[in-house]
């Protein structure tokens, strides 16, 4: 669906974020993307997004831009809309008709266990609610590739679990490809079916793929516990170290 | 009595209240000198003379007059001028370095020179009161469209947004908001500016009052002007604040 070629990328000239990063991902297939911080998770993100612009390499891809859909860390909700005049947004500037967008915006809110709360302004939204609506809204422009970038890092532990859970059965119900960037290895192992190891930053390439075989779909709880996954964690865990050395040693 | 008092506002009024009684009490027993310091029956009497005998009209009209058409064309001039040198470099380059002196001045001192230019008439202290609030605006929108949240532009083009939408969904709302904010200020500064211009030259206008009361030592006048002044400045900013609750209901 998405194969991200040698891809390298730079802020100055002198020293590359990425060098020759390279991954793929099947179509239907829920994958992480780790690495230690400042590797070029997010820089990897936003480049398949296009909101960087690649110094060497390739992003091919069979999805059109309005078939992916990304959901950032900080829930960039405007503040002057009201929850259903958000979700609504991304169906309005796709030229839908007025009135369908609001109806289907609500829906989508519904969905997401929001009823009742469209009319309310981001501000007047808790932590959890307002993550609520930005998945709502890039859900309901219904992309076939979702790019997460640490969407639910700002949410306690609770709210992180529930809405994730959320997320997980809508992700099987529409069939969704994901991307996931997270620091979050156990995370990425609950709900991935392959995970992508960054190396350290500068010049950050992929260094390991792993596959987890464990079942979908899943329970964000109870992933944790079956067999393959404990000698995944230490594998995913041991080869992270490995690379934190492997910067402090490039010190 | 105790229950009455637990009121802010009350226990406000009521200090005022003997503040005021208090003056009057010494100035009726002669211990303020009435050229200096007119007790509070004067100056209202001055109040109820100038509405009496409507002198005060036209005055009013002249510094309104003024004032609105000033704060009108500052804030129009300011946010053209803003979003230009905002968008365009080469604006920038120009509008920018006079701005920034004119922001280091105090923009007042231009009166006697707008007297020179404009006449004495209306049109000296429009520009007075213009200048002051398009300067104050235009850094307003300046500043605030290159510092527009990056996340909301970003989210806008990711939902599949183009200028247009940037404009009509970020920028525009973000301006409304700063204007806003900065509106009682632009409405202090374009009364400023109308009063100052008819205290430095002027036949008409609360300023020309007052500087008239100052050359024939009338102090009972130039309280009562002053606390008029301050009225309708208040009646504006709550206007102001009226507008400002309803556009930015988002604000919580």
């Amino acid at each position: 669906m998405l194969r991200v070629a040698g891809l390298s990328l730079a802020y100055d000239e002198t020293t590359p974020v990425l060098e020759d990063a390279s991954l793929a991902i099947d179509a239907g297939s829920f994958v992480s993307l780790v690495g230690p911080s400042g590797s070029g998770k997010s820089s990897l993100l936003r480049a398949i997004m296009g909101l960087e612009r690649p110094t060497a390499g390739r992003i091919e891809t069979d999805l059109g831009m309005r078939e992916i859909g990304i959901l950032f860390q900080d829930d960039a909700l405007l503040p002057w809309r009201s929850a259903v005049e958000n979700v609504a947004l991304g169906l309005r500037l796709r030229g839908d008709g007025r009135a369908d967008t609001v109806a289907q915006a609500e829906s989508w809110l519904a969905r997401l266990g929001l009823s009742g709360l469209g009319d309310r302004y981001p501000r007047a939204l808790s932590g959890g609610q307002r993550k609520r609506v930005a998945l709502a809204q890039v859900l309901a422009l219904k992309p076939r590739l979702l790019l997460m970038d640490e969407p639910f890092a700002s949410l306690d532990a609770i709210t992180r679990v529930r809405v994730t859970q959320d997320l997980l059965a809508l992700v099987e119900s529409q069939h969704m490809t994901v991307l996931l960037v997270t620091h979050d290895l156990e995370e990425a192992l609950a709900l991935s079916d392959v995970v992508y190891l960054l190396s350290h930053g500068p010049r950050a390439h992929i260094s390991r793929r792993y596959d987890v075989p464990i079942a979908r779909p899943r329970d964000v709880v109870t992933a944790r516990t079956d067999p393959a996954f404990a000698p995944l964690l230490a594998a995913l865990w041991r080869d992270l170290q490995r690379e934190v050395a492997g910067e402090t040693v490039a010190a | 009595m105790r229950r009455a008092l637990d009121r802010v506002w009350l226990r406000q009024l009521a200090a005022l209240l003997v503040f005021l009684g208090v003056w009057e009490a010494a100035g009726r027993a002669g211990l303020l000198n009435p050229l200096y310091v007119p007790e509070p029956s004067a100056v209202a009497a001055a109040l109820v003379e100038l509405f009496g005998t409507g002198t005060i009209w036209p005055h009013l009209a002249a510094t309104f007059a003024a004032a609105i058409a000033g704060l009108l064309l500052g804030l129009a001039v300011g946010t053209v001028l803003g979003i230009l040198a905002a968008l365009v470099p080469f604006v920038a380059e120009i509008v920018e370095p006079f701005m920034i002196l004119l922001n280091a001045v105090p923009r007042v001192v231009l009166a006697p020179l707008f007297v020179i230019w404009f006449g004495i008439d209306l049109g000296s202290k429009i520009a007075l009161a213009f200048i002051l609030v398009a300067v104050l605006i235009f850094f307003t929108v300046y500043t605030g469209i290159r510092q527009v949240d990056r996340r909301l532009v970003e989210r806008v083009v990711t939902l599949g947004g183009g200028r247009g939408a940037l404009l009509r969904e970020v920028y525009l709302p973000s301006l409304v908001a700063w204007l806003l904010g900065q509106l009682k200020v632009a409405v202090g500064f374009a009364f400023t500016g109308a009063v100052v211009g008819e205290f430095v030259a002027a036949s008409r206008g609360l300023g020309y009052l007052l500087s008239f009361a100052q050359s024939t030592y009338n102090a009972a006048l130039m309280l009562a002007l002053v606390l008029l002044i301050v009225g309708f400045v208040l009646l504006i900013f709550a206007l102001a604040g009226r507008l400002e609750r309803r556009l930015l209901r988002w604000r919580g």
